[in-house]
């Protein structure tokens, strides 16, 4: 018997050694351990039925062990009887409950899909990356398992992983690749993918000399593992790629599908055992957290590191739910149970309503101080205990809920606060460490990166307490959340309102508040401190703005529209909400003018001082235009890309998109919808040129005129403040005539009443 | 995305254009000036969404009516700061 310590990399199970767990030992050998680790799930219903499903278990040929328990679910606080059938090997229970389900659909299933890492962690409180202590004995087999560390501590080292990065020269959905880049430690290598036979045996030789922990790739997913494996095969060269042998690798199709509003495309996925492979461009969210969030929410959810990089942030909160459940011996079903219950009309207008979305006041303002209630609806979920079983429940001091007629029992803690509650803890935790962090500091990029995996989490959890399919969710636990979450967005305007502040705009968690003569963050603090003892929620200051321009809808500037807007904080950085640069399908050439336009009106200390910058932006807006007319600008820069919402035959107007598609379809590509299709604009009949068609397009066929609209349209959104519309900005530059005087000329923001035009 | 009601946005929408008919037949200056009042409806959106009212085209009129009030008063102030002594 050994004592072993060391970081737990992969875990997964196996048809003849139940559980396999991967150790990167303290002394660096990665050692492959098996562990016995039998698991049960159960079955309830009539009891006639529940004996004939025992009777069926025992004559399989391999039969489980089977015995009656008593056990309770979410929404019943009584134990009822089920039967639990246990399962020795992990890797053969999908397969028997698949067989049971077969025989017997009419019984309800518990604890029957639960994936291995989560009931391991719920066992022995691991989660991937976790120092452990391990028992082995002389056949490797883990006689016991401690794991040293805490999920929810701030700095948990990341141990000395060997990371090997694998990437075709090209984009393999643009061109034929023709070689293979690999880079680990310090060495790098470069193989010509053709002939195939010679960069296999390479790439072999590659992955066995290094044996790295990951397998980071782009395109590794949708296009060079799947092709490397093609070859593998045609040229009978094995390529180890699992560090387990003989494991097949997991392959997952791709799909499209359609959430919050629009359609979103995944690749397909290729899975290794023993080793992780993240393709950069598959994972969900890699440019927002990298590979500092994607371990921290592997740590959090307990998932599997290569998992929990492409599933979506649902996936992660349902996992920390069920690890809650298991902890606290609730029974998770297989399938949700809980419908909605009745509502009367007037009930349903009340209760289905979102966020409170203000219209701002339009126009330019100073000094505006914006407010934020911190993860607002996590916050009211942990403060209000609401969960999927405790509203509606009536107990002594149970609370009433705004707006709707139920009240939520506040005694014994629910399922979900009690998931949120250590999740929130950490958040708190890292903000408060950021902001006392110096901007230099080497530790602020993976604190940022969590707390951004953090968001994503929190965010995604109160969708899932509406959404059909989750197991622990409820509709009216997510009516409750949005409406303490609009009676606390009130509390706080009555609030502001009561200290004298003008509330330009409010928005689901945040407000934009301003006094005459307070411009410090201190002078807020009354107020903040004010707001959060009405509330009981804290709400911090997220930056004071030198001037934030509110900016009114395209259609009609009368009409103020919620989230367009850009301002310049205390601090130089610039805040954009809705305007070009934040939108994907603008052409980065006038996404990057905008933005320097921006930059430069940013210099203005106030709002009055903006004019003075006036010329500076005029200029670089021509320096521009000059440089698309002489064919100055870069044609990447002028690409665009826009997401595909359907197939080419559902188009019922050709947009430039479709057009795009279909000279892509011409050459037998295709892409799915929730794609992107990048090109270029170009003069007379079709109008656009596919980025991806195998031809290069010919710079002198650049539709100049239309990016001279798209970036005159841009810069008037800039410049709208201060009084310049689209079509004066268009006039003058055009002309050559800038004349700023004449630019001058309507000073003031927009009038409050647009006068009436003259009859006729 | 999930909601069983249209959004008070919709609902708007769907009010204005009930009366596009009435709109049509009006005088191109009557026009405009509707469509002002529906703008100044727009403005308050979020209060007709909070209020969750059975007939929400009532709260869309007294919206249209607060405008036009607030607009009232500032031409009353306006009057009076500049003939200040013209009531005495």
């Amino acid at each position: 018997m050994i004592e072993r310590t060391g970081w737990l990399l992969d875990l997964y199970t196996h048809p003849e050694d139940g559980v396999v767990v991967w150790l990167l030992d303290e002394d660096g050998t990665r050692r492959r351990l098996r562990q016995a680790l039998p698991v049960v799930f159960y079955a309830a219903g009539p009891a006639d039925r529940l004996r004939l499903l025992w009777r069926f278990l025992s004559e399989q040929p391999q039969p489980p062990r089977l015995s009656r328990a008593e056990r309770r679910d979410l929404f019943n606080p009584e134990p009822f009887p089920v039967l639990a059938i246990q399962v020795e090997n992990p890797a053969l229970q999908p397969l028997l409950f698949n067989r049971v389900t077969a025989a017997f659909p009419d019984l309800v299933y518990y604890d029957a899909d639960l994936p291995i890492s989560l009931r391991h962690a719920a066992l022995y409180g691991t989660f991937p990356l976790a120092r452990c202590q391990v028992s082995i004995d002389e056949s490797g087999k883990i006689a016991s398992l401690f794991t040293l560390d805490s999920p929810w501590e701030l700095d948990l080292p990341v141990p000395p992983l060997c990371i090997l990065s694998l990437e075709p020269d090209v984009d393999p959905f643009h061109t034929t690749p023709c070689y293979l880049n690999i880079n680990c430690q310090r060495y790098s290598y470069r193989l010509a993918l053709s002939p195939p036979r010679p960069m296999l045996v390479n790439l072999s030789a590659i992955l066995q000399r290094h044996d790295p922990d990951l397998l980071l790739t782009t395109w590794g997913d949708t296009w060079l593992l799947p092709r490397l494996l093609e070859l593998s095969e045609q040229n009978n060269i094995p390529l180890p790629l699992n560090r387990e042998t003989g494991l097949g690798i997991a392959h997952r199709k791709e799909r499209s599908y359609f959430t919050y509003g629009q359609i979103i495309y995944r690749g397909q996925q290729i899975l290794l055992s023993g080793r992780w492979h993240i393709d950069a461009h598959n994972a969900m969210l890699f440019h927002d957290y990298g590979m500092e969030g994607i371990f921290e929410l592997a740590r959090v959810t307990a998932l599997p590191v290569q998992t929990v990089a492409r599933v979506s942030p649902g996936s992660g909160i349902s996992a920390m739910q069920m690890q809650t459940a298991l902890r606290q011996g609730i029974l998770i079903p297989w399938h949700k149970q809980q419908s909605e219950s009745p509502k009367t009309a007037l009930e349903l207008m009340h209760a289905d309503q979102g966020g409170l979305v203000y219209q701002p006041l339009i126009g330019l303002h100073q000094d505006v101080a914006e407010i934020d209630f911190i993860s607002m609806y996590p916050s009211i979920m942990v403060r209000f205990n609401i969960s999927p079983e405790t509203v509606g429940q009536e107990s002594p001091t149970a609370e009433l809920i705004p707006e709707l007629a139920l009240v939520v029992e506040q005694d014994h803690p629910g399922l979900v606060p009690r998931t949120l509650a250590p999740l929130l803890k950490k958040r708190l935790a890292l903000k408060a460490r950021l902001a006392d962090l110096p901007a230099w500091h080497p530790r602020r990029a993976s604190y940022k990166a969590y707390a951004s995996a953090h968001k994503w989490l929190l965010v995604t959890c109160f969708g899932y307490l509406g959404y059909k399919n989750a197991r622990f969710g409820r509709i009216e636990a997510h009516e409750a959340v949005t409406a303490f979450g609009r009676e606390v967005l009130l509390r706080a305007k009555e609030t502001a309102e009561d200290m004298g502040f003008t509330v330009l705009h409010m928005y689901v968690d945040g407000l934009w508040v301003k006094r005459e003569g307070l411009s410090q963050p201190s002078d807020f603090q009354p107020l903040l401190a004010e707001i959060a003892g009405r509330t009981g929620l804290p709400i911090a200051l997220d930056g004071i703005y030198r001037w934030v321009a509110f900016l009114p809808s395209r259609q009609d500037e009368r009409v103020p529209v919620a989230n367009r807007y850009f301002g310049v904080f205390q601090d130089g950085s610039l805040k954009t909400r809705g305007i070009e640069t934040r939108r994907r399908d603008t052409p980065r050439f006038i996404a990057e003018t905008q933005e320097q336009m921006l930059l430069c009106l940013g210099q203005a200390e106030r709002a009055c001082e903006l004019e003075l910058y006036l010329p500076q932006v005029l200029s670089l807006l021509r320096r521009q235009i000059a440089a698309l007319r002489n064919g100055k600008a870069p044609l990447q820069h002028l690409l665009v890309s826009q997401k595909l919402s359907r197939t080419l035959p559902e188009y019922r107007t050709p947009s430039p998109a479709a057009r795009a598609l279909q000279q892509l379809q011409s050459v037998q590509k295709t892409l799915k919808p929730g794609q992107c299709v990048r090109f270029i604009y170009t003069r007379g009949d079709p109008g656009v040129y596919a980025w991806d068609l195998p031809k290069p397009p010919d710079p002198d066929c650049v539709d100049v005129q239309r990016y001279t609209t798209l970036l005159i349209r841009a810069a008037s959104t800039v410049l709208q403040p201060l009084g310049i519309s689209e079509a004066a900005l268009r006039d003058r530059l055009l002309a050559g005539l800038i004349a700023q005087e004449n630019l001058f000329a309507p000073r003031s923001i927009l009038p409050a009443r647009m006068p009436l035009q003259p009859p006729g | 995305m999930g909601r069983t009601l249209p959004s008070i946005t919709q609902v708007f929408l769907q009010e204005q254009d009930s009366f596009a008919r009435f709109r049509r037949a009006l005088r191109r200056s009557d026009q405009l000036a509707l469509d002002d009042l529906f703008a100044a409806a727009h403005q308050h959106l979020a209060a007709a969404a909070y209020a969750a009212h059975a007939l929400p085209f009532e709260v869309f009129l007294l919206a249209m009516l607060l405008e036009e009030h607030k607009e009232v008063i500032r031409l009353r102030r306006l009057l009076e700061s500049a003939l200040p002594l013209s009531n005495d």
